[in-house]
């Protein structure tokens, strides 16, 4: 269903890299992300999800198919488009003499913030990403998930509408990525929004609105995080310790070495592969199906050695 | 885009790719880009005479624009592309004017000691006087305009290339508007081939500044023909620049 106004929409967007080689990166993605929602597009590594950012970031030009940002075309009306977003780029690195202050000041300074303003905006993305105590420190001496922090807080401290963040938590340990996880869902809430690419299915879950799951260049799933839960006809897992021999009534069964993973559609089902798990003194746990189920579904089966 | 926004945004980025580093190393900074010239002196050793001199520090100066300008754009927006610093500056309001002038900027402010330095030796050998700074200044500035808006979009057609090879082109530019024109040198010493000098902005500009201060006889209608001839090959550089440089990529 279109939404009633969209911050981000592409219509069969299609990119193919000539070279040597041809690669088709993305095959005719269309995604409508709505004003003031957090959108995840989470895919695994080479399905099309930096390409498709950056073709809305205004970087890079789409091969076919039709993108806009705010009702501006990203191709005709860059410019425009580029007022209105700000964005991380995956694995990007800092200037060693930079101070995370440099980060968030200068760069809203060239967003056509005043000083005094900049300087606001600078304190409010530091103390959002937990740099404040930090914020003279070149980039040098900080460790490379800090580093990671100063480039998000030059995104914080933009006036931009639309933020787009590329991988941003990758390599930041679990306390890190939660405060970049907190500040994000603050900046939704002031009305902000936020398309962001991910493969790290909590993220994906926890963050989200909305998220899109990409493959191979296509859009495969795309909605809530529990209406893509919901795709699987499971409904709970039972992750089971040992040499576990599944009996044929039990759903399906992901082996993973020595643990397996048994899908099933009902509570009383979930029970029985329980009870049959402690005959055998094997350690068992129920929880329902996470995105992660979902997704290895959706994309593509484990690979058994 | 604004003018104002464009001019904003050059000292921003100049400031950014600048201050950070000299700030935490200003002595260091200041030194490098004084020593910067001085290969030419090796050159002038061997040599005698204030003439010899007074050649080799208007090549200095030219040398102080010049090859900043080309390796300004060949390698440090190469690494701004590493870094990924690039990516963001692109995907925000900020036009590839000020993103290519503030680049090549920021190590023209360090390169204003050097630029005093050599202007100071060039006035104590009796080739200097306060009104030839009217002149040498816009030819210093065009000089560099020319060469980082060329070195920025060389740049923009690199975006493969490797560090090691961007390093060495960054490297071989220099020498080929620096080293081998004659900048360092007279262009008399060209003989019947000396008019090549006036094709190629840094030895026009050292030509004309050669001239401004005494070192080389040109005549009036010359000197304005080579001002024009400045003036319109920076212009055909910095509109080739952004007729054909690659802020977005395909």
């Amino acid at each position: 269903m279109p939404l009633e106004i969209s911050a981000v929409k592409s219509a069969d967007l299609r990119k193919v890299y000539r070279g040597k080689e041809e690669v088709v990166a993305l095959k005719g993605v269309s995604i409508e992300v709505g004003k003031g929602e957090l959108f995840t597009l989470l895919g695994p590594n080479g399905a099309g999800k930096t390409t498709f950012l950056r073709i809305i970031c205004t970087q890079l030009f789409p091969t076919a198919g039709d993108a806009e940002v705010m009702g501006y075309d990203v191709v005709s009306e860059a410019d425009e488009v580029r007022r209105q977003i700000a964005m991380v780029p995956q694995d990007a690195a800092t200037y060693n003499n930079f101070t995370p202050w440099d980060y968030a000041y200068y760069f809203a300074r060239l967003r056509d913030i005043a000083p005094s303003e900049a300087r606001q905006r600078a304190e409010m993305a530091l103390r959002a990403v937990d740099l404040w105590d930090l914020k003279d420190r070149t980039c040098q001496t900080l460790s490379g998930g800090v580093r990671r922090r100063a480039i998000i807080a030059s995104v914080l401290s933009s006036n931009a509408q639309v933020l787009m963040l590329d991988e941003p938590t990758s390599g930041l340990d679990a306390v890190a990525r939660r405060g970049v996880w907190s500040a994000l869902r603050d900046l939704v809430k002031q009305g902000k929004t936020i398309l962001l690419t991910t493969h790290l299915m909590e993220e994906a879950d926890i963050v989200s609105d909305r998220l899109a799951i990409i493959n191979r260049g296509n859009v495969v799933a795309f909605g809530r995080p529990d209406e893509i839960k919901g795709l699987m006809k499971e409904k709970f897992r039972v992750i089971i310790s040992g040499d576990f021999v599944p009996s044929s009534t039990f759903g399906e069964v992901t082996k993973l070495g020595d643990r397996n993973i048994v899908y099933v559609k009902t509570q009383d089902e979930a029970l029985d592969v329980l009870k049959a798990s402690l005959k055998m003194n094997l350690h068992a746990e129920v929880s329902p199906v996470t995105l992660e189920d979902a997704f290895v579904r959706l994309v593509g089966k484990v690979e058994q050695p | 885009m604004r003018i104002t926004k464009i001019a904003k945004d050059t000292f921003i980025i100049a400031w950014i790719k600048s201050y950070p580093d000299f700030r935490r190393n200003p002595l260091q900074l200041t030194l490098i880009f004084m020593v910067s010239g001085v290969p030419l002196f090796f050159m002038l050793m061997s040599s005698s005479g204030s003439n010899t001199l007074a050649n080799g520090l208007v090549g200095a100066m030219i040398s102080s624009v010049a090859f900043i300008g080309v390796s300004a754009g060949v390698q440090d927006i190469s690494w701004d592309r590493y870094v990924k610093i690039r990516e963001m500056i692109v995907a925000m309001p900020v036009h590839p004017v000020s993103y290519a002038l503030g680049v090549a900027l920021a190590p023209l402010l360090f390169s204003i000691p050097s630029l005093v330095f050599y202007g100071i030796l060039l006035a104590y050998l009796g080739f200097f006087t306060a009104t030839t700074v009217a002149w040498i200044v816009p030819a210093l500035i065009i000089v560099w305009a020319a060469t980082s808006s060329m070195g920025f979009m060389i740049s923009t057609y690199l975006f493969k290339a490797s560090w090691m090879v961007l390093n060495n082109l960054g490297t071989l530019l220099g020498i080929g508007f620096v080293f081998v024109p004659p900048v360092y040198y007279s262009e008399a010493q060209l003989g019947n081939w000396s008019w090549l000098s006036v094709v190629i902005p840094t030895s026009n500009a050292a030509g004309l500044i050669r001239s401004d201060v005494g070192l080389l006889p040109i005549s009036m209608g010359t000197t304005i023909l080579r001002w024009a001839v400045l003036i319109m090959t920076t212009v055909v550089f910095i509109t080739l620049t952004f007729a054909k440089a690659k802020w977005r990529e395909k």
